[in-house]
């Protein structure tokens, strides 16, 4: 009789462990089945090779990266609060604390550093040193991206969908929200809280409408001349809601673009065609933001990669 | 003089204090439990990989878990990358379009060129397509959360167990949902699972 509930005990001892053993065995990781239901834009990821014009030739990694620009030769980089000047080898020259959360550097030909914040804009000369502050543009202004021609400044505001205008001792002169009274002229669309805009070699202002994914160009006092871009998730285009994230120009005019997303970055003759692919979307494995862009004196493309915290340089092939 | 205790006695008393505190505590454990109300479960939406196992593990058919919509957050896009499959021929209402495999989303006209995007919860599976479309092309407005009116609140939620990114726990039924925008990630205090 003991050895019958001997044996009875060690059975269900047994049937436990393995139901155990199996449930355990059974929801690992790896056991687990596909997703069915898998959203997928892989197909679109691919490159064809005649299309790539650049390749990737240095990696400078950086701490917590907010936005960066060049001029006259050096890199000028944000993170949380501090502003770093560093070389193209990655070497740093200056290390300077500043207010927390900047959105935006540009540096003029001069020298002069301006940075906007959420709601305001701070000047420094090449020391780091505070020349002049703006007052608060507006309280629901988000200010990501500055750009100069001549002596004004243009300062993309992602909170109120416009584009202020201020002189260089940042003050602000006018603004403009892109809109002309036409029906298919309805300003600036944002779905995403970021606004880029840059001036090129002609002193021509261009401004991302990221919402019907079109780069469009203003006059200097904020009426529309010319647009393009299409929306597409093939390579031609721009996908996703609201790109292109970020753009910048090289010398002869072209735009070097980049998307958030499929994560791409290409470049588009002036007049909007495609022309080559800088760094395919193989090039940001797991990535999910837009890198920012910035373009040397010799037309090498900086990449602020903000997914593995790097600075990245691509030449062309 | 001092007074000796035998064995009996000393396990007698053992036995009384065991059962005295296992009482006071079932007695606490019974009263927190009554004052500080139920728990229920919910999906963290920052925490969510969109995996796709919320429509396929749930003990329900379908899913007590659907997808829904964060209107301040949305940027009524006309290309909405929750709504419109990748590599869609037009955009429009077209089923060949929809990224949806239910076509348990509505989009509707707004003003040139805003849409709206509305859930119809009936036809929704909780299978996150749309959410992860929406997340990597848009501002994630689109989020899944497990519907009360539809859970049966299992002891151990089926879908928690294989959640690979722990996003669903355990959350006071005083504050059932965790609508994006409408609460800070980690805010809340919420139970062991």
């Amino acid at each position: 009789m003991n050895r019958t509930i001997q044996i009875v005990l060690i059975l269900a001892i047994l049937a436990i462990a393995a139901v155990v053993l199996y449930d355990s065995l059974s929801t690992r990781i790896d056991k687990r089945p596909d997703n069915p239901y898998q959203f997928s834009v892989e197909e679109f990821k691919p490159v064809d090779e005649s299309l790539l014009s650049h390749r990737e030739v240095r990696q400078i990694e950086v701490d917590n990266p907010v936005a960066f620009t060049w001029q006259n030769g050096k890199l000028f980089l944000l993170s949380g609060n501090s502003l770093q000047v560093i070389t193209p080898e990655g070497r740093e020259l200056l290390n300077k604390r500043i207010d927390f959360n900047p959105r935006s550097v540009l540096v003029d030909k001069h020298g002069q550093i301006i940075i906007s914040y959420e709601n305001y804009l701070v000047a420094l000369d090449s020391e780091g040193n505070e020349l002049y502050r703006s007052e608060m543009l507006d309280e629901n202004s988000l200010l990501t991206s500055l750009a100069i021609s001549g002596e004004t400044l243009f300062v993309a505001d992602a909170g109120k969908r416009q584009v202020w205008i201020l002189n260089m001792e940042l003050e602000t002169i006018e603004s403009f929200r892109g809109e002309s009274g036409v029906s298919d002229v309805h300003g600036f669309i944002l779905p995403s809280l970021h606004f880029h805009l840059a001036v090129n070699e002609e002193d021509e202002l261009w401004i991302t409408n990221s919402g019907m994914h079109r780069i469009q160009n203003y006059s200097l006092t904020g009426r529309l001349r010319r647009d393009w871009g299409e929306p597409s998730f093939s390579i031609e285009g721009f996908s996703g809601c609201c790109n292109p994230y970020y753009f910048a120009f090289l010398s002869d005019g072209r735009f070097v673009t980049s998307e958030k997303g499929i994560i791409r970055v290409k470049i588009y003759r002036e007049s909007g065609e495609l022309e080559s692919v800088v760094a395919p979307a193989a090039m940001f494995p797991n990535g999910e933001k837009a890198p920012a862009i910035a373009v040397d004196e010799n037309d090498h493309i900086w990449l602020l990669d903000f997914d593995k915290k790097m600075l990245r340089l691509f030449r062309p092939v | 003089m001092s007074k000796r205790i035998d064995r009996r006695n000393f396990i007698r008393g053992c036995a009384r204090y065991t059962l005295g505190f296992g009482l006071a505590g079932l007695v606490g454990f019974t009263l927190k439990d009554t004052t500080t109300g139920e728990w229920v479960w919910q999906i963290d939406p920052f925490k969510c990989t969109s995996c796709g196992r919320c429509a396929t593990h749930c003990v329900l058919n379908p899913s007590a878990v659907k997808c829904v919509h964060a209107y301040p957050l949305c940027g009524y896009c006309d290309l909405c990358g929750g709504y419109l499959k990748p590599g869609h021929i037009s955009r429009d209402t077209a089923a060949e379009n929809m990224l949806c495999p239910t076509a348990a989303i509505e989009r509707k006209f707004i003003e040139e060129p805003y849409y709206e995007y509305k859930i119809i919860e009936d036809l929704c599976i909780g299978c996150a397509k749309c959410v992860e479309g929406c997340s990597a092309f848009g501002n994630g407005s689109l989020h899944l959360q497990i519907r009360h009116n539809l859970c049966v609140n299992c002891n151990e939620c089926a879908i928690a167990r294989v959640c690979p990114s722990d996003a669903i726990s355990r959350v006071p039924a005083s504050e059932p949902y965790k609508i994006k925008g409408g609460f800070e990630p980690g805010s809340q205090d919420v139970a062991e699972s």
